[in-house]
């Protein structure tokens, strides 16, 4: 191969001759170079763009056309340490010809999760929209860097657009938003945002001296803001958590009376986050009560509407889930959940307007030079936390201008809808028991009961026995790789081991309902 | 109205493959094959208020055909910036790949999240895989990595578990249980530090900047003099970043020697190496890393100089557990301890974030099919290209050299033939500072090339060039040179 042969060629360099000349070193064997360089890089090399035609080929038939079709094997387990023996994933001194890199492709998607088949129910995202996916695929080839209006003029408009878009669904009249990493970020920026308001000197002065601030959120919310508690200097010791009713919702009333015993202990209320969708029970808090609440004690209120936020897109599950939510300061809604969008695609929308950049901006000269040829209000980079930002808003976009608003809602529609239905068969069906009467989003909760444990006293060795089941049921499930569903135990409610189901993907339907039930059964009766 | 439905496959895989199949085209064809090629423009520049009403991107009720789409896609290349062009030399990022782009795309088709083993355990090992190896090039050789989804997200990371290794009890009580913490930064330092401790409740002006020398690097007695003076004034420095590859003029910072003076006063190390930690794949030029072994923590993008579309940054410390220790919440709905494999491969409690996307794939792939000595090849390229550069410009007449590059940063001012051989007053250098902004201005309308200017210090505008392209050649540095030329002889 040419790109071996110039390895060799510069190791061969005999330097002493070329020491002797007058032009520096470099510049003598650069010429070399120039012959022998360009193999395997130009696009004009036909082996070039070969190689991406395989891949892309590769890739939509066995990833999704293959992953994605009905009854497919959705995960071929092998423990950690050996598939690290199955993958070659060592990096050697040579190169890979390009059969090999595809060959190692085909071994990545064999033993990784076919998360675009429907029946990967285990976490709060799954399906592939296609017309997301080649807005991805868009992005990465145009490879930018959302900082400036400069080197990204498309993407900037098309954020501007999108998050214009989210704020008006929201209710924002004269609202700004950005995108970020990740839904945590998201929380924590809005936590950020908060204290800017309450104490704009914090941005230079830090929190030395400062009175203690108090971040409010209910007992079933998201730990994002313990993580940002911590990271942003205020540490877990200024969480108040606030009960929730038995659903699982925050209880306004008690969120009252914890700021007013911050306030008598001399604390700052700072920043109140409502869920609307909590992970695990799918919870909506009240966010007009809890407004009021918040704007009697003037604290900034925020919605963690990562999960839950798909119900504003519809006109049949918005209200009374997502009712208030206009009056919040900020909301945090992640693209990449409900929605369909691919991973990562998180918005902060923000009531008001300026409160970004006068948060955040620094103003760096080198990026953000005043006297460019355009109207740098564009140059939103200085919005946020990061300098370097990836484009996540194309593919969101190009999807939802492809399904319009009405696809785009029915596609939650749908999801509620199979919900439902499947809580009624989980109500109706022997052996499997509802963890609550009735779950206002799309995650489902429910115990399997094996028929060895039916019918007997429920006592406290009884459910230890039952804890048991989910994670039996689960290897099983996940070693035959059948259907993927998630478990997990729920202290603050004194929940033992129960499956969490999150109906979401597109291509679920009422018959795709009653096999998991089906299948559930199979895996566990004889547990 | 033509469209195809549902996922990629639902009965309809014709249908379906047929979009993605003829927008795969497109993207080959207008993004890469033309929008790549010298011939074509760089950026096709609109302002943007023009843009908003020639782009197309109203969302109706109803969903839009796949021809409109297709047409839109279309636009969205013609006026995006090709960062891929040879031509394209205005960041710290540019160039395209094929491994990493599959990799890139491969990422998206599998689309999960990093945080356990469970939903991705391909993804998992293969983080471990290539984060071992930049810990072993560093020399964290019993280390902890993670990715993160940018340099200054990894600089944030340093000042906190930097913070909870000095005090472990401000995971709980907060800064209001720990002394007046300040960190130090060489005034040519990133502003993510700035952004960073504002974010992490130290406040802006506890970064405090340490005087560089006139090449831009980090003066070490002016370092140790300074944290003598913050702690007479009470305050506590626990933190010095230094600048591995500094932003504008790409220099780096004597690692040793603040090695030393970390170790004597008991202060955390850390490397912000996002634009030149790459250097250290290579056997010639990574003595200018030299001493980063004996840092805490160092931030590495290869989405800079190694080639990956972004995002793909990395977090890397010698201490083994802190990131776990210091960022864990220990969610239960999650990180069940019951599960049937082994629970230490989930990496997500050590993360800020909860979902991650997966950014090692990309780099792996393109690791894997260059090898070391491929990536080793090529950044002695751009290292020497940029040489190359910089030599062309101190023999031609109009170039100024601002400074000697280490990195691939070629900083340089031109002065047109109207103000050669006058005396060089203020006056005549506030005539200086106006050439660069129009010469960029002709460059961005014409569409030729992409260079960025700045002032930085004392110094009135500069263009700043950067090589970071592994496709560039020697005829790009020479176009360079006659471009600016052309563009600006007569200003």
């Amino acid at each position: 191969m040419q790109r071996l042969a110039f390895v060799s060629f510069l190791r061969g360099l005999n330097l002493k001759k070329i020491e002797s000349s007058k032009e520096p070193p470099w510049f003598r064997y650069l010429h070399h170079k120039k012959q022998q360089m360009a193999d395997g890089y130009s696009f004009d090399d036909p082996k070039v763009i070969k190689f991406l035609e395989d891949a892309h080929k590769l890739m939509v038939e066995e990833a999704l056309v293959k992953g994605s079709s009905k009854g497919a094997k959705i995960v071929d387990f092998v423990q950690p340490h050996l598939l690290e023996n199955k993958l070659d994933l060592t990096i050697t001194e040579q190169p890979e010809a390009d059969d090999k890199i595809l060959d190692a492709c085909k071994k990545i998607i064999k033993y990784s999760i076919k998360t675009s088949n429907n029946r990967f129910y285990n976490q709060l995202y799954g399906g592939v929209d296609h017309y997301g996916l080649a807005g991805s695929f868009l992005t990465d080839v145009l490879n930018s860097n959302l900082h400036t209006y400069e080197v990204s003029p498309v993407f900037v408009t098309v954020e501007n657009f999108m998050c214009q878009k989210l704020c008006k669904i929201i209710g924002y009249e004269n609202g700004d938003g950005i995108f970020g990493p990740g839904g945590s970020f998201m929380n924590i920026l809005g936590i950020h945002l908060a204290r800017f308001r309450a104490c704009p000197n914090i941005k230079e002065e830090g929190l030395y001296g400062q009175k203690k601030m108090i971040l409010y959120t209910s007992d079933a919310a998201h730990y994002s803001l313990q993580k940002g508690a911590s990271f942003l200097g205020f540490g877990t010791s200024s969480i108040e958590k606030v009960k929730t009713d038995d659903m699982g919702c925050m209880i306004p009333e008690e969120l009252d009376k914890k700021i007013e015993e911050s306030k008598s202990k001399g604390h700052l209320p700072l920043f109140v986050m409502a869920t609307s969708g909590t992970t695990v029970f799918g919870a909506y808090d009240p966010l007009d009560k809890i407004a009021d609440v918040c704007q009697r004690h003037g604290v900034w209120s925020h919605t963690d509407a990562c999960w839950g936020g798909g119900a504003l897109l519809t006109k049949k599950y918005r209200e009374p889930r997502m009712t208030g939510v206009e009056r919040m300061d900020s909301v945090s809604w992640n693209l990449h959940k409900m929605s369909g969008a691919l991973l990562q695609c998180s918005s902060l929308l923000v009531k008001d307007k300026d409160i970004l950049i006068k948060c955040n901006g620094t103003c760096a000269e080198y990026l953000f030079q005043p006297d460019k040829i355009y109207d740098v209000s564009y140059d939103v980079g200085d919005k946020t936390i990061q300098c370097g930002r990836k484009v996540d808003t194309l593919k969101l976009w190009l999807m939802w201008k492809a399904r319009g608003d009405s696809g785009i809602s029915e596609r939650v529609e749908r999801a509620f809808d199979n919900a439902s239905y499947l809580t009624e068969r989980l109500r109706t069906t022997e052996g499997f028991r509802l963890v609550r009467d009735k779950f206002q989003c799309t995650n489902i909760c429910f115990w399997y009961i094996p028929p060895s444990l039916r019918g007997q006293s429920e006592s406290p060795e009884w459910w230890q026995k039952l804890s048991k089941v989910g994670p039996a049921v689960k290897a099983k499930m996940v070693t035959e790789g059948t259907m993927m569903i998630g478990y997990t135990p729920l202290s603050a409610k004194g929940l033992v081991n129960f499956f969490r189901i999150i109906v979401g993907n597109p291509l679920t339907t009422h018959e795709e309902m009653d096999f998991v039930l089906e299948e559930i059964h199979r895996l566990g009766k004889d547990l | 109205m033509e469209q195809t439905n549902g996922n990629v496959s639902n009965g309809a895989h014709g249908e379906t493959n047929a979009f993605l199949r003829q927008l795969f085209e497109m993207m080959l064809t207008e993004g890469i094959e033309k929008g790549l090629s010298r011939d074509s423009k760089v950026v096709e520049f609109k302002h943007p208020k023009d843009l908003e009403k020639i782009m197309n991107l109203k969302i109706d009720g109803e969903g839009a055909s796949d021809q409109d789409l297709l047409d839109v896609c279309s636009d969205v290349i013609k006026y995006s910036v090709k960062a891929g062009h040879p031509h394209f030399f205005n960041q710290l990022f540019g160039g395209i790949d094929q491994y990493s782009l599959g990799g890139s795309w491969l990422t998206d088709c599998m689309n999960t999240s990093q945080y356990t083993y469970e939903v991705a355990p391909v993804f998992t090992l293969m983080e471990k895989v290539v984060l071992t190896k930049m810990l072993e090039l560093i020399g964290f050789n019993d280390g902890d990595a993670i990715f993160t989804p940018g340099g200054s997200m990894a600089n944030m990371y340093a000042i906190n578990v930097a913070r909870f290794q000095r005090y472990p009890e401000v995971k709980q009580v907060g800064m209001a249980g720990v002394p007046k913490l300040c960190l130090l930064t060489s005034d040519k330092g990133h502003y993510s530090f700035k952004k960073g401790a504002s974010f992490l409740g130290i406040g802006m002006d506890n970064v405090i900047p340490v005087k560089t020398n006139d090449g831009g690097k980090m003066i070490p007695v002016e370092l140790e003099t300074k944290i003598l003076e913050l702690k007479e004034q009470g305050l506590e420095p626990y933190f010095v970043n230094a600048t591995a590859g500094t932003t504008v003029l790409g220099v780096f910072d004597p690692l040793d020697e603040i090695a030393d003076i970390c170790k004597k006063y008991g202060l955390w190390m850390h490397v912000d190496a996002a634009w030149g930690g790459s250097v250290l794949l290579s056997q010639k030029h990574k003595h200018m890393m030299k001493g980063i072994e004996r840092a805490d923590s160092m931030t590495w993008n290869p989405h800079k100089m190694m080639g990956p579309p972004l995002q793909c940054a990395a977090f890397l410390t010698r201490h083994k557990d802190l990131l776990k220790d210091c960022h864990c919440a220990n969610a239960r709905y999650l990180f069940q301890q019951d599960k049937f494999y082994d629970v230490s491969y989930d990496t997500g409690d050590k993360a800020i974030q909860c979902g991650r996307k997966v950014d090692a794939l990309k780099l792996w792939m393109m690791w894997k099919a260059k090898g070391d000595s491929g990536f080793e090849r090529d950044v002695d390229k751009l290292i020497e290209l940029s040489r190359y550069l910089t030599n062309q410009m101190r023999n031609r007449e109009g170039f100024r050299v601002v400074a000697e590059p280490e990195c691939t940063n070629v900083c340089f001012w031109y002065i047109p033939p109207s103000l050669r051989g006058q005396e060089e007053t203020s006056e005549w250098w506030q005539k200086v500072a106006k050439v660069a902004p129009v010469i960029k201005q002709r460059m961005t309308e014409q569409g030729t090339m992409l260079i960025g200017y700045q002032p930085d210090g004392d110094r009135v505008n500069f263009f700043r060039m950067i090589v970071s392209n592994m496709s560039a050649e020697i005829e790009d540095m020479t176009f360079v040179v006659n471009e600016i030329e052309r563009l600006g002889k007569d200003l």
